[in-house]
C-alpha cells in the first residue's frame, strides 16, 4: 500500500486542525480559571460591599439581589423622603408633616380578618461618643391604619403618619439645634446666635423638660419672637404586627426585621431618603460618632488624621529615603556596608515589638503620644531606603561625572541632577509609603491615645468592639469599605507602579 | 570627586535616617535588652534581677502557647502562601489577552489593610455567616456536583481512548475533548434533574462557631486552633498576589529554551513544572520564604482586630503577648514583655541565619 503525497498533506493539515483546536480549548480553560480565580480574590470585597447597604448584613440566607440597589425601592425611598422631610436624599421627619406607607395582609377564611396593629417605636443609636438621648417619633406623631381595598384574601392598608406642628404660628421657618437651657428654653441659629423659644402651646409646654440641649428642631419666627414647631427627627421607626395565622406580603419598603415567625414587622425608617436607605450603614458611620456638642464626627477626623499622616509620612520619604539611597548607592565612605546590612537590613528583620516599650516610654515623656510622634517614630522607613538605593544604583555614572566636571557639590548634583531624573521611582515610593501609612496598625494603636487622634485602623477596631458584639456588621462593613477606597482608588491609577515595585525588589533582593 | 568631601557628604545626607534609626531602633533595641534584664513595669526605676525575666517568660504557659502559635502559623502560613503563589504565577506566566486585568483584580487583596480583611473575614465566617452558607449549598447541591464530576471523568476517559484508538496523541487532560466532556456532563446532569432522579438534598444549616475554643491536636498536643485557622486562610488569600508578583518576575527570566528543550524530550506540563520552572525559580523562592517566615512571626494586626471575639489562647502570638503585656492594667510585666519580644527577634534572626547557611540560594 502506498500514500500519495495528497494523502500525506492531508493527513498533515488534519493533524494541525487538531492541535488548533487544542489551543483554543486549553485558552478557553485558561479563561474560565482565571475568572474563578478573581471571583476568589475579589469575592470577600464584593459581598462586604454589597452587604454593607443591607438592614441586616447578617441575614440568612444572604442574598445577592438586595431591595437598596433595586430602582423601584430607591425611587419609593426617595419618595418617602420627600414626604416626611421635604428631601428625597436625606429624608427625615418634619413637624407638620404627613406620611403614607401601604401594607397588604393576607388573611385566610379561618384567620382573624381585623386590620395590623401599626405603632412607631422608639430608637436610640449606640455611639462612639456621649449622645444625649434624642427625642423620638413616637412620642410626637400619631399613627392612622385605614382600609383600603381588598382582593381575595388580601387587603391592602394605608398607614398614615401623622406630626402635627407644636405652633399654630405662621412665619419663617428655622432649623436650629437647642442650647443648654436656663429659665426658658434656648436655641441656637445656624448663624452660632442664642435665642430664646416661646413655647406657646400646651402640647409644646408638654415637652419642655423632655427635650435635650443639642435635640434638633425647627422653630418659626414670628414677630421676633421664636416658635417652637417641634424636634427634628432623623428617622421614623415603625412597627406592624398582625395576628395568629395572617401574613404580611406586600410593604412600600420592605422590612429591616422579621420577627415573631413573620408576623411582626419593623422598618427602622419609614422615610429615608436615599442616603438613608442605600446608604445608611455609610451614613450612620459619620453620624452616630458625631458629638453633638462640637458636631464634629470622628470617622470624619479619622480619616481626615489617616490622610495627614499619610502625606507626612510620603513627604519625609521622599526626601530622606532618597537622600539615605543615593549616599548608598553612589557615594563612597567607610562604614558603608555596615550601614546598609545594620541599617537597611536588620532593621527590616527585627520585629516592632521589641521597640515597644522603649519607642512609647520616649514619646511619652516627649509628650508625644499624637500624630506628630508616630510620624518621627518611622520618619525615615528603612525599607524606603533599600527602594531608593537600588533605583540610584541603576542610573547611569555619565550623569554625575558631568555635574562634577561643571564643578557642583554633592547637593548641588543631588537635587538639580539625581533627584530629577528618579520620577518613576519616587512615584513608586510615595504609593508604597501611602499604602503603608494608610494600612499602618501596630504603632499608631500604641501610640494614638485620644480618639480623636486614631487613624481609620484603630478606630474601625473601636468600631469591631463596640458593635461586633451586637452583631451589628453594617456599621463595621461600611466603615471597611469607606477605608479601603483611598488605596483602591491610588491603585487603580498608578497600578504599573505597584507591580513593578514587587517585582522588582525580588529579582535582586 | 574628593573622596574626603564625598564621606562628609555621604554622612550628611544619611543623618536624617541615621538619627531615626539610631533612636528609635537601636536605642530602642538596647533598652529593651535592658529592660529584659530588670524588674521595670512602667513606674518604678528598673534594677537589675539578671535573666530572672526569661526564665519568668519561659514558664508563663501563655508565653508558651503564643510560641507555639506563631511557629506553626509561620510555618503553614509560610509553606501555604509559597506554593500558592507559585502556582498562581505559572497560571499567570501565560501570553493571552487580558492578563493584566487578572494581574490587577488578583494584587486587589494585597492593597486593602489587614485590619479591612480581618473585619471582613470575621463577617464571613460568623456562625450563620457567607462561609457556612457556602459550606450549607455545597452539601445541598452534592449530588448534581458527584454527577457532574462523574460523567465528565468518564466522558473524558471514553473520549481519549477513542482518540487514541484512531491513532491520535491524545492527553489524558486534553482540553478540547475536555470542553465536549464538560458540555455531555452538564447535558446528562441537567435531564437527571429534569426527569426527578437527582434532587436536593435536604440538609441543616451548617453553623460551625469558628471563633471558638475548638483545636486541632495531635497526640493530645494541641497544635493548630480553628480561629487560627481562618487567620491562616486569610493571611494566604492577602499575600499570595505579592508573593506571586515575585514569582512572575523570576519566570519571565527563565530562558524559553529550557522548555523548548523539555518538549523535546518528550516532558508533560508536571515534569516541566518539577524539573525546570522550581529549580530555575530557586533564588525567588528562597526570597519569598524567607520574607515569609519574617512576616508571619510578627504576625499581630489579626489577632489585635478580633481581640476578645475568640478566646485569647486560641490567637495569641508573641507580638500580641508583647503588647498585651506592656500595656496591662495596673504595673505591667514590661519586663516579661521585653524579653518576650527579644526572644522574638532572636527566633527571626536565627530561622533567618539557618536559611542562609544552610539552604543554596542559587539556581541549579
Amino acid at each position: 500500500m502506498t500514500t500519495t503525497l495528497a494523502e500525506v498533506r492531508k493527513n498533515a493539515a488534519d493533524l494541525d486542525r487538531w492541535l488548533a483546536r487544542r489551543r483554543w480549548a486549553r485558552a478557553g480553560w485558561l479563561y474560565a480559571f482565571m475568572l474563578v480565580m478573581s471571583i476568589f480574590f475579589l469575592g470577600p470585597f464584593l459581598m462586604g460591599l454589597l452587604s454593607s447597604m443591607k438592614d441586616n448584613p447578617n441575614e440568612y440566607p444572604p442574598r445577592l439581589i438586595i431591595p437598596q440597589l433595586t430602582p423601584q425601592y430607591i425611587g419609593r425611598a426617595y419618595n418617602l423622603g420627600v414626604q416626611g422631610a421635604g428631601s428625597g436624599w436625606n429624608g427625615g421627619l418634619e413637624p407638620g408633616r404627613t406620611v403614607t406607607f401601604d401594607v397588604s395582609v393576607r388573611s385566610p377564611a379561618d384567620a382573624p380578618q381585623g386590620p395590623p396593629t401599626t405603632a412607631l417605636f422608639p430608637y436610640q443609636p449606640t455611639s462612639l461618643v456621649a449622645i444625649a438621648r434624642q427625642a423620638q417619633a413616637t412620642e410626637y406623631a400619631t399613627v392612622r391604619t385605614v382600609e383600603t381595598g381588598q382582593v381575595g384574601e388580601v387587603r391592602s392598608y394605608r398607614i398614615t403618619v401623622d406630626y402635627p406642628a407644636l405652633t399654630a404660628q405662621q412665619g419663617e421657618v428655622i432649623a436650629a439645634r437647642l442650647a443648654t437651657p436656663d429659665e426658658n428654653v434656648n436655641a441656637k441659629l445656624p448663624g452660632g446666635q442664642i435665642v430664646a423659644v416661646t413655647l406657646d402651646t400646651p402640647a409644646a409646654q408638654d415637652k419642655q423638660y423632655s427635650l435635650n440641649a443639642t435635640q434638633a428642631v425647627e422653630l418659626v419666627k414670628a414677630g421676633d419672637k421664636y416658635y417652637l414647631r417641634g424636634p427634628v427627627f432623623e428617622r421614623t421607626p415603625l412597627q406592624i404586627d398582625v395576628q395568629r395565622g395572617q401574613s404580611i406580603t406586600a410593604s412600600t419598603l420592605p422590612p429591616s426585621d422579621r420577627q415573631n415567625f413573620g408576623r411582626s414587622f419593623a422598618y427602622r425608617n419609614i422615610t429615608p431618603g436615599v442616603l438613608g436607605y442605600t446608604f445608611n450603614n455609610y451614613r450612620r458611620a459619620f453620624s452616630e460618632t458625631t458629638s453633638p456638642q462640637t458636631g464634629r464626627s470622628l470617622f470624619f477626623s479619622w480619616v481626615l488624621n489617616t490622610f495627614l499622616y499619610a502625606f507626612l509620612r510620603v513627604s519625609a520619604a521622599i526626601v530622606f529615603c532618597s537622600l539615605a539611597g543615593y549616599a548608598l548607592a553612589r557615594m563612597d565612605f567607610p562604614g558603608k556596608n555596615l550601614i546598609f546590612i545594620v541599617g537597611v537590613l536588620f532593621v527590616q528583620m527585627v520585629p516592632d515589638q521589641v521597640n515597644l516599650v522603649s519607642n512609647y516610654v520616649l514619646l511619652q515623656d516627649l509628650g508625644l503620644l499624637n500624630i506628630w510622634g508616630l510620624w518621627f517614630n518611622g520618619l525615615v522607613a528603612a525599607g524606603g531606603v533599600f527602594l531608593m538605593k537600588q533605583f540610584f544604583e541603576g542610573m547611569p555614572k555619565e550623569l554625575e561625572e558631568s555635574a562634577a566636571i561643571d564643578g557642583a557639590g554633592p547637593l548641588m548634583t543631588f537635587f538639580r541632577v539625581m533627584l530629577p531624573q528618579a520620577g518613576p521611582a519616587l512615584i513608586a515610593l510615595a504609593i508604597t509609603q501611602f499604602q503603608g501609612a494608610w494600612n499602618d496598625f501596630f504603632w499608631p494603636l500604641v501610640i494614638l491615645r485620644q480618639n480623636t487622634d486614631y487613624l481609620l485602623t484603630v478606630g474601625l477596631v473601636n468600631f469591631r468592639q463596640l458593635y461586633g458584639g451586637q452583631g451589628d456588621y453594617g456599621l463595621i462593613l461600611a466603615g471597611a469599605v469607606l477605608s479601603a477606597i483611598p488605596v483602591i482608588v491610588i491603585f487603580v491609577i498608578f497600578q504599573r507602579y505597584f507591580v513593578d515595585t514587587g517585582s522588582d525588589s525580588a529579582v535582586k533582593g | 570627586m574628593l573622596k574626603k568631601g564625598q564621606t562628609s557628604a555621604a554622612y550628611l545626607f544619611l543623618a536624617p535616617f541615621l538619627i531615626t534609626i539610631g533612636i528609635f531602633f537601636f536605642y530602642a533595641f538596647a533598652r529593651a535588652i535592658y529592660y529584659s534584664l530588670t524588674d521595670f513595669n512602667l513606674f518604678n526605676t528598673p534594677k537589675l534581677i539578671g535573666i530572672k525575666p526569661y526564665v519568668d517568660v519561659l514558664s508563663d504557659p501563655s508565653f508558651r502557647r503564643a510560641l507555639s502559635n506563631s511557629l506553626v502559623f509561620a510555618v503553614i502560613t509560610t509553606t501555604l502562601q509559597t506554593i500558592g503563589a507559585l502556582l498562581m504565577a505559572v497560571a499567570l506566566n501565560n501570553k493571552i489577552r487580558g492578563m493584566a486585568f487578572f494581574r490587577s483584580a488578583w494584587y486587589m487583596p494585597s492593597i486593602t489593610s489587614s485590619v479591612v480583611i480581618t473585619l471582613i473575614f470575621l463577617w464571613l465566617f460568623q456562625r450563620r455567616g457567607v462561609a457556612n452558607y457556602a459550606i450549607t449549598q455545597w452539601q445541598t447541591y452534592l449530588p448534581y456536583t458527584l454527577t457532574l464530576l462523574g460523567v465528565l471523568i468518564a466522558a473524558q476517559v471514553a473520549q481519549v481512548l477513542w482518540e487514541r484508538a484512531r491513532g491520535l496523541p491524545a492527553g489524558w487532560f486534553d482540553p478540547a475533548l475536555a470542553v465536549i466532556s464538560l458540555l455531555i456532563a452538564l447535558a446528562v446532569t441537567a435531564t437527571l434533574s429534569w426527569t426527578g432522579v437527582l434532587s436536593v438534598r435536604d440538609v441543616a444549616p451548617y453553623d460551625f462557631q469558628y471563633f471558638s475554643d475548638r483545636w486541632i491536636s495531635i497526640g493530645g498536643a494541641r497544635l493548630l486552633s480553628i480561629p487560627m485557622l481562618v487567620i491562616i486562610i486569610q493571611n494566604t488569600f492577602t499575600t499570595i498576589p505579592t508573593l506571586m508578583l515575585f514569582f512572575l518576575a523570576g519566570l519571565q527570566n527563565i530562558p524559553g529554551a529550557l522548555y523548548e528543550a523539555a518538549d523535546i524530550d518528550g516532558a508533560t506540563p508536571m515534569q516541566k513544572l518539577m524539573n525546570v520552572t522550581v529549580p530555575m525559580l530557586r533564588p525567588v523562592t528562597f526570597y519569598v520564604i524567607t520574607v515569609g517566615l519574617i512576616g508571619t512571626m510578627k504576625m499581630f494586626d489579626q489577632v489585635a482586630v478580633i481581640g476578645s471575639a475568640a478566646p485569647q489562647d486560641t490567637l495569641i502570638t508573641l507580638a500580641y503577648y508583647v503588647y498585651i503585656n506592656t500595656f496591662k492594667a495596673g504595673a505591667a510585666p514590661v519586663n516579661l514583655a521585653a524579653a518576650a519580644a527579644i526572644v522574638l527577634a532572636a527566633i527571626i534572626l536565627v530561622m533567618v541565619f539557618l536559611q542562609r547557611r544552610f539552604i543554596s540560594s542559587e539556581a541549579v
